[in-house]
Parts: structure tokens; sequence; C-alpha cells
């Protein structure tokens, strides 16, 4: 061994050493900045929670602070008084409606759309394009004025219909993109096997979506389940109302009750999380479908 | 089983046109291969005769059956995709019933059908696995399976071994070709592989820019093509091609000299008519070449190919960038770099027209 090699062994040591030791800060600020994020999202639901468990009196003393006990009062009070069961129903039916219609309805949209090349179907893809850049906002009032004229007014058709109408862009989007990456061979091989288009689709293109489809409904399912304006604009009936309307009536004129508007809130996202948890790892495998071969 | 006729058979695509007046009798029984270079329109042609592609003009027929117009399903053939095209949510069972589910058979029918194409094809242990589940020989044989039980006129292949590696491919070529005897099905191949085509084929359909160059049995391709491509396409390595002038003429035989090759003069059989002083090409295969040929020439070696059993060696002096390709067997081989006296008998030498690139005989 030469004298360089005697010397430049230690300092191609003590050069390893900084880069684990670097490695080690990089990957320390990396998990800190995320564990911040998370944090961040988190602390609106771990204050909703926390802020549900407490009785009026801790609420005026301590606001930010623990919970003595869990005090499941304020649970017994806003179940009594928000009709839960009725409403979570029915955000529940025209949720799950909302999905059917639009995942069928944007599938057999989307197959001709990604398949044809011709002018005419590359426009209606535009047009669908467009529908999603349409802010909410500007489409109440014709849908007001659409719906009241067909009767539609305060009935569940008329909320599923508006919802599916409103939601259909996104779903044609979806599929289309994701149809089109299909290879066109097992569309080939379906006609071989005497497939008419119908049958194709059925048989060979629909079960492919799957995956897509769970990660379309499950956008479809908080945003027609957190959905305020609609249902507020379409629907009158107190037994129809879904479960966030029935949350916002905890909210006064003049002021709110947190002992009774925090458990509600709890109680109306519950049947959501419990829904993205049971659906977790399929919604996740649409999400990134196509990412890798 | 069924013999299959294209009678000038037309594809375009707006104002393009790809496939050019074809005309093609494949006989009853025949294992028939398409090939040619990429773009040739070989994968076109088989489309349309599957009926995945229209026909612009033209006639097909599959026995006396009129299919020029056809749906896909209503021709009587099956098709092996180059991508397997199986479907990725359905088993191997699934997979080879479908067509005949959607068609209507009998569910006892269909069982037995798939059971037996699965005993064929040595599947039985598979039939319950998706796809995504085999290797890359076993989708290929589920996919020659589907083709199979729906007993078809004609069975045609795109390419069907092309996404496998090469000892998976030697492995389904012999496969395929077991097949075919067992089935005595007529069938179309289509592939860019000459290796292919030369083993499994009973007629080769060479292709060039949507025409057909020259069909026939391998080896009268090899041995006697029509002209300069099928020539150099047919046999590896390529055939070599010398530039060369007509000297003179005489009762059946033309005297060629060859001013690449040191101005050795070849007395080759020629009953066509031609002048002294015209251009022609002398196409010499490598195996052509023999240490005590009649006609002697001198080469440099420039790079040697060892394969084992037999040598190619490389030699500058051919026409453009092409070096001439010289096959040796035997231990005495030369170094590269060095002389090399070869020779060869001018009865095998082929005599092609410079101009038009036709063959003269």
């Amino acid at each position: 061994m030469s004298m360089t090699d005697v010397h430049s062994a230690p300092r191609a040591n003590h050069g390893a050493d900084w880069d684990q030791i670097r490695r080690r800060a990089k990957s320390i600020l990396v998990h800190g900045i995320v564990l911040a994020l998370v944090g961040l999202m988190l602390l609106p639901l771990v204050y909703m929670v926390m802020m549900s468990f407490k009785t009026s009196t801790e609420i005026a003393q301590d606001p930010l602070g623990l919970p003595d006990s869990l005090y499941w009062g304020n649970y017994m009070a806003a179940l009594s008084s928000m009709g839960y069961l009725r409403s979570v129903l029915n955000s529940l039916g025209i949720t799950l409606s909302v999905i059917v219609v639009v995942v069928f309805a944007g599938a057999m949209a989307a197959y001709p759309l990604a398949r044809l090349e011709n002018r005419i179907s590359r426009v209606i893809v535009m047009v669908m394009a467009l529908g999603l850049a349409t802010p909410n906002f500007v489409t109440i009032t014709p849908i007001y004025v659409i719906f009241r004229d067909l009767g539609l007014l305060d009935s569940y058709l008329g909320i599923v219909l508006a919802f599916a109408a409103l939601k259909l862009p996104l779903a044609v989007f979806f599929y289309t993109s994701f149809i089109a990456a299909i290879p066109i061979e097992l569309e080939e091989a379906a006609r071989l096997d005497n497939c008419n288009n119908w049958q194709i689709f059925w048989h060979v293109i629909r079960p492919l979506l799957a995956p897509v489809t769970a990660t379309l409904s499950l956008f479809v399912m908080i945003m027609v389940w957190n959905d305020f304006i609609y249902p507020l604009l379409l629907l009158t009936d107190k037994d129809k109302l879904t479960v966030m309307i029935a949350v916002y009536k905890f909210v006064g004129n003049t002021g709110i009750d947190p002992t009774k508007l925090f458990p509600a809130a709890v109680l109306g996202s519950l049947p959501l999380l419990i829904m993205f948890a049971l659906f977790q790892r399929k919604i996740m495998a649409g999400a990134t479908a196509g990412a890798v071969k | 089983m069924a013999e299959l006729a294209l009678n000038n058979a037309i594809k375009r695509y707006g104002a393009t046109q790809v496939i050019h007046g074809v005309d093609l009798q494949v006989e009853d029984g025949d294992f028939c291969v398409f090939v040619g270079p990429s773009g040739c329109g070989k994968s076109t042609l088989l489309r349309m005769i599957a009926g995945l592609e229209d026909t612009t003009e033209g006639r097909m027929t599959i026995g006396t059956r009129d299919v020029t117009h056809a749906d896909p399903a209503r021709r009587g053939v099956s098709m092996v995709f180059q991508t397997y095209a199986l479907y990725p949510h359905m088993t191997v069972r699934e997979n080879m019933s479908f067509g005949l589910k959607i068609g209507g058979t009998p569910k006892a029918e269909i069982t037995r059908k798939v059971d037996e194409a699965a005993q064929i094809l040595k599947l039985t242990d598979y039939m319950d696995r998706r796809p995504k589940a085999l290797s890359g020989g076993q989708r290929q044989r589920v996919a020659i399976g589907r083709a199979i039980v729906r007993q078809p006129d004609v069975f045609l292949f795109d390419e069907p071994l092309s996404n496998l590696d090469a000892e998976l491919r030697v492995e389904m070529r012999v496969e395929i070709a077991k097949l075919h005897k067992q089935l005595g099905a007529t069938m179309i191949y289509v592939t860019h592989d000459q290796v292919e085509a030369m083993t499994m084929a009973d007629k080769i359909v060479v292709l060039r820019d949507g025409r057909i160059e020259q069909a026939g049995p391998p080896a009268r391709l090899y041995e006697d093509p029509d002209n300069l491509f099928v020539a150099g396409f047919i046999g590896s390595p390529r055939m070599n091609f010398f530039e060369g002038v007509v000297e003179r003429t005489e009762s059946g035989q033309a005297l060629v000299s060859l001013p690449c090759l040191g101005g050795v003069a070849v007395p080759v059989a020629v009953t066509a008519a031609l002048r002294p002083g015209q251009a022609v090409k002398i196409g010499l295969r490598p195996e052509h070449f023999e240490p005590g040929g009649q006609i002697q020439v001198d080469l440099n070696i420039e790079v040697i190919e060892n394969l084992g059993g037999v040598s190619y060696a490389y030699a500058a002096g051919a026409q453009d960038t092409h070096p001439v390709i010289v096959e040796m067997r035997g231990t005495s081989r030369p170094t590269e770099g060095g002389a090399l006296t070869m020779g060869f008998d001018p009865a095998v030498a082929l005599l092609f027209d410079s101009e038009t690139g036709l063959r003269l005989r």
C-alpha cells in the first residue's frame, strides 16, 4: 500500500460518514415537513372532534384545551334535533344515485369519444372540458329555472339529475383518457369473437374501468356529500334534506351552539370517512392506474 | 378449412394507397407467410383478410364465400395478435370460451372444445389463471387456444412471436409448425423474421410497398428469386451482388466481367436477350464460395464472425457499402486482415438487370 492510499483511506471514510449524515438529515427534514403538513391538515378535524366532546362550560373556559372527559351528551342532543338517520339516508341515496348515473353515462359517453378520431368527437371532448372549468355559481340560476320549469324542484330525481349533469364532465374526462390507453387489439379480438359495439363495451371495456371507477366514485362522493348549495337550492321539504343542510341548521342567524354544531359536523362527516377507509386500496389503485406499465 | 383468394385487393387511406392490387391464392391447408420490411403492408393485408381493415377495392373469397365486406366474425377467421390481446379480467378458460359464449354455443360444447384445445396446447393446469399470472409463452398459447376453439377456416397470425425471447421464440415456432400439421388448417402468418418464414412456410409471400414481389415455396424464393429485392431479402446473411458488364453473348450464354472482383469473367447461362456493354448484376450467396470453385477471386478479409460450426468472412470489394460475405466451414480459417482466395461455380450465379432489378434467366 502506498502512502497516498494510507492517507486517502480515512479521508474516504470521512467522506462516507458525511454522506450518511447528510442523507439522514435530509430524510429527517423531509419527514418533518410531511408530518407538519399532515398535522396542519388534521388540525381542523382534531379540533372538531375535540370540541364535540366538551361541555359548554369547558368550551367557554378553555376553547383550545382538551376535554376533561368524553361527554356524549352533545351527540345525544345533536342526534335528537337534527334528524340524523333521515338526513344521512337522504345523502347516501342521493350520492349513490349520482355515482351510478355518472359512472354509467360517463363511461358510455367516453367510450366513443376516446375511440372516434373525428372533429365532432374532439369538439365534444372540448365542450366537456369547458364544463369542468365552469364555476358552480354560474350554473345555479339556469339549473333552478330549468328544474322549476320541469317540475323537478324539491324532488330526489331533480337533485340527482342536477348533480349528475354537473359531475358528468369530470366522469367523461376521467374515462376518456383511461379508455384511450386500453389497447385497441382487445376490441379487435372481441370483434373477431363476435361482439357488437355494446358487447365490446360491456364485456371488455367496462370491467377494465373498475380501478378508475373507484377513484371517480370517491371524487363524486366527496363533492356530492359535501355540497351545500344545490340541496339548499333545489330541496325544501325537511324530510328530503341532506346531512350537510341538517348540520347547517345549528348555525343560527346571531350565533352558533358549538355543543350541537361540532357533534353534528362529526356525525355528518363520519359516513364519508368510513366509506373512504373501506375503499382506500381500490381508490389508490385507480389513482395510480396507468402510471406504470 | 378452406382456401383463400385475393383478387386485385386494394387499400387506400384517403388519397394514400397502401396496398396496390394484390392477387394471391392460398391453398387449403397451406401455411403461408407474409414477409417484408417494416411498412411493406404485410400487417395491413392480414388485417384486411381479418376484416379489421376495409378492402377499398377488389375481391376476397374464403372457400366459395365472398367475404370482401363481411363482418370480421362472419369470415370464418381467427387471429392471434402480436400483443396476444387476451382479456386481462378473464381467466384462461374465460378467454378461450368468450367467443363461443357470445356466439351462443351450448355450454357443454364450449367446455368440450376449450378442454380439447387446452390439452393440445398443454394449458390444462392454467385454466383458472388470469393472463397476468402467465409467462409470455403461456399467454401466446392461450391466444392460439382462443383461435383454435372457434374452428376457423383460416388462422391469422400477426407477428405472434416477436414479443418472446430468442429461446422461447424457437420453441413456439416449432409448436406452431406442429399445430399446423396436427390441425391441417390454412394459416397465414406475418413476420419480418425470415428464419421464421423459411422454417415454417409452405408458401412465402414477399411484400414491398404494398405489392407482392414474389410468392412461392421457400426453396424457390431462395434459389430462384425473381428480382434483386427478393434475392437480397431472403437469406441470412444476405446475397452478395456484384456490378458487372456483359462482354458478349453466344448460344444461351453471356460472359459477364466483374470489375469489382478484379475483372474476372463469369459465363452465365441465360436465354434473355442481352447486348454487349449492358450493365447487369451477379448474385452469389455466401455459401456459393468454395476454395476449389471454377472462378477464383482474391479477397481481403476485414472481419470474421465465428458462429462455431460455421464462420462468415466479411471482405472488402463488393458494390456500394456492402462487404462480400463468404461462408466458411471446417477448421482452416483465415485471420482478419489477411488475404483469401475463394472460388465459385458460375452455374450458381444469378443474373439481374441493373436497371430494372429483374432477374435475367
